[in-house]
């Protein structure tokens, strides 16, 4: 008996001085991400970085879409190691550089000779004082998504990458009927008003808002005109734009490029299989077209990491050109601009085949949704605040828009 | 009790039995102290202290001193001294959520009571099926709140079941509840009362078993109508329960978040901002932790004031 015992205690000292060494030479990065077991790019990044770096294991800490600033900064700030933290939206990674959790890459960048060319200048969103946080690699711009079967159906000729609004809202009004909707609007503030930046000047923090009063009044004259859903009803039905635009009943709708990847996913699980296109969003007369705005996705080094080289690895490979091909192949849209990229996008499966398509893929200007400064969350919720009472007409749009002034300016000091 | 408390105050050692029979009293409370001072206790404290640092979460190094400065922040007790009250409650997001959170206290407490009572009433006589309504009355409180919330959300929508009633009732109305800065806080008014009455119905229905049967066999030898037996009987009896149930009902909707966060976000605009929705906001959108924890301090204020009248108050009834 205490000879069988022995021989077991020795077996599973054996047996742990073996994992032991296995576990040294392969090594784990963990990577905290939003909806990891359903965003196809990741899966592909995961995948493509496995391939070419034998040994390492890309493991997801995922945490749910909404609750993704919250949690993470929760995370962080009770000193979680996870090496590589997802920076979903820029003022995330003013805050946690303040904090301090964002290792800073100077450093790394000088030692590898690190080129950055490709991001055309959107990585000093990420920069602090001259030092650089994160690394960007996914760059998504809005785009107008549109329906070919319904315009097929109606006879009218598509979108175009060069359309004013006014022309927009003429298409949009002329495609209304039969239950059937010209365009739609998701109820965000962006996916209204927030094109006032794409003329490269204004900017959502600056304080002054008199400008977007052109895109509220665009908005209700589409929405008196029956030619989109109404904001109450959105929002009292909690409809995402997702499904409204697969039911099949919407032509046209403004969206930011994420939504690529998910109709290419939906026509092939089949929850729709309409033929659809893309064209750049339209632009103000006076607006050169293709501009747009957009956000930045990024990747960001944990400060208490405790694999930094390797994590360095990691983010600088994939912002960079091999990373972002893996990042195009699902239909995403990466930081880094090249023809190989661009080539990688369109060839994506399930991505529409026409040459307005894949011209929409190079934007001639891409604004920052909401550029990071100190008060941009403070900012955001004024703002969204204001909207909703517009968009519900408590206030008229001058009223709101009054608003929004006077009460930014109280932030702003 | 009072002839002990009157005797002189005086310190003697404990004998070493007594000593540890102390200790093995303290052993028995510690489990529970021990959750109770790690979950409770040092947030609570440390949230105080929070309200006068400024912190955006991360390491403590961070932590910046400023002293009254949240509070001054919150009130934006300038502006406030420059142009008056009123434009603490009409611009001010603590204003506007200390008014939202007071109207809507107002108006639930005594409704809900009011409803709570007159159901109680109803039921407490052998009608057919009591227990059956009594079930049902009941049973939107062991529901679970987000249901609750989304589906009234839909009923209140333009075209919903609501207005259509309306409608039919001839009272034209074509706006969601929730899209409406009038009728937003009164949907969660409305929802509010209509999840806890059922619970103050129980409440009052137990109540109502302790009546005296033989007041009201006084009050009708003294020729007392029902109407006399009501008011004159039954509710100066129920008056501790009356009372039990605001206060605690007082602090519970001073807190009110769950029908908020689910059914309008605070909006439109800031019609239905409540003060733990603002908390929220500042402490989980802009991660402000200080000024989050002097807006908690605004509110732990008004909730131990309303404590400390129950606690003050609960003998006098009590012992009706």
């Amino acid at each position: 008996m205490k000879k069988a015992l022995a021989l077991v205690l020795a077996a599973m000292l054996l047996l742990s001085v073996a994992g032991f060494a296995v576990a040294e030479e392969a090594q784990t990065l963990t990577i905290v991400a939003w909806d990891a077991g359903t965003t196809p790019y990741l899966a592909a990044q995961k995948e493509a970085f496995e391939a070419s770096h034998p040994g390492v294991t890309i493991e997801y800490v995922d945490v749910a879409s909404q609750d993704y600033p919250v949690k993470t900064t929760t995370m962080l700030s009770g000193g979680d190691q996870s090496d590589i933290y997802i920076v979903k939206e820029l003022p995330h990674l003013l805050d946690w550089q303040a904090a301090g959790f964002a290792e800073p890459l100077n450093s790394y960048i000088e030692a590898s000779n690190y080129d950055m060319s490709g991001f055309t200048g959107i990585e000093s969103n990420y920069a602090v004082d001259g030092e650089q946080y994160a690394l960007p690699f996914r760059s998504d711009f809005w785009v107008l998504y549109y329906n070919k079967d319904l315009f097929d159906a109606a006879g009218v000729d598509y979108p175009t990458n060069d359309m004013t609004w006014e022309e927009y809202a003429e298409l949009a009004k002329k495609m209304t009927g039969d239950g059937n909707y010209g365009t739609h609007y998701h109820t965000w503030l962006s996916a209204v008003v927030n094109w006032d930046v794409c003329d490269g000047v204004n900017t959502l923090i600056d304080g002054d808002y008199t400008d977007l009063a052109y895109f509220y009044q665009l908005y209700q004259d589409l929405e008196d005109a029956g030619a989109c859903m109404s904001y109450d009803e959105l929002k009292a039905a909690g409809l995402h734009y997702s499904a409204a635009f697969a039911n099949g009943n919407i032509a046209m709708m403004p969206m930011g490029y994420w939504y690529v990847s998910t109709l290419i996913g939906y026509n092939k699980d089949g929850t729709c299989n309409f033929n659809w296109g893309i064209v750049s969003v339209p632009h103000k007369a006076d607006v050169a077209a293709g501009s747009s705005f957009g956000n930045l996705t990024g990747a960001m080094i944990n400060a208490k990491s405790e694999h930094k080289d390797l994590a360095w690895e990691y983010i600088s490979w994939l912002a960079s050109e091999e990373g972002a091909i893996a990042t195009a192949s699902t239909g995403t849209r990466p930081a880094w601009v090249s023809e190989a990229v661009a080539e990688a996008m369109a060839s994506a499966d399930g991505f529409p085949t026409d040459d307005a398509s894949k011209a929409a893929l190079i934007p001639s200007y891409v604004g920052i949704e909401i550029p990071a400064s100190e008060h941009s969350s403070e900012i955001s919720t004024i703002l969204n605040e204001e909207h909703s009472l517009i968009m519900t007409r408590e206030y008229t749009i001058d009223e709101g828009i009054e608003e929004m002034n006077e009460r930014v300016a109280e932030v702003l000091g | 009790m009072e002839q002990f408390s009157k005797l002189p105050k005086y310190r003697r050692k404990l004998s070493r039995h007594e000593r540890k029979k102390a200790l093995v009293a303290y052993s028995f409370i510690a489990p529970n102290f021990i959750g109770f001072a790690v979950f409770t206790l040092l947030p609570v404290l440390f949230s105080i202290f929070l309200s006068f640092v400024k912190w955006k979460g991360g390491s403590f190094d961070n932590l910046q001193w400023v002293g009254l400065q949240n509070y001054a922040d919150i009130f934006k007790a300038s502006k406030v001294a420059e142009k008056g009250l009123g434009y603490l409650f009409t611009k001010v997001d603590l204003g506007i959520a200390l008014k939202n959170t007071v109207f809507y206290t107002l108006v639930t407490v005594p409704l809900t009571l009011v409803c709570a009572m007159a159901l109680a009433l109803a039921l407490n006589h052998a009608v057919k099926g009591a227990v059956g309504f009594r079930t049902v009355f009941f049973f939107p409180y062991v529901a679970s709140m987000v249901a609750i919330c989304v589906c009234w959300r839909f009923m209140m929508m333009k075209d919903g079941p609501i207005n259509q009633l309306l409608m039919g009732l001839g009272i034209p109305y074509n706006k969601s509840w929730t899209a409406d800065s009038t009728m937003a806080i009164w949907s969660i008014i409305l929802v509010s009362v209509w999840r806890n009455m059922g619970y103050y119905m129980v409440i009052y229905l137990a109540a109502l078993q302790g009546v005296p049967v033989d007041l009201y066999e006084a009050a009708i030898v003294d020729g007392a109508n029902k109407r006399q037996q009501f008011f004159r009987v039954t509710l100066p009896q129920l008056r501790p329960t009356t009372f039990f149930a605001s206060t605690m009902m007082i602090i519970s909707c001073f807190k009110i978040y769950d029908v908020v966060a689910i059914m309008t976000e605070g909006g439109p605009g800031r019609s239905t901002k409540m003060l733990v929705t603002y908390i929220y906001d500042e402490a989980f959108s802009n991660f402000n932790y200080g000024i989050a924890s002097a807006i908690a301090m605004v509110l732990l204020a008004i909730v131990l004031i309303f404590t400390l009248i129950q606690f003050s108050t609960e003998d006098r009834y009590a012992n009706k």
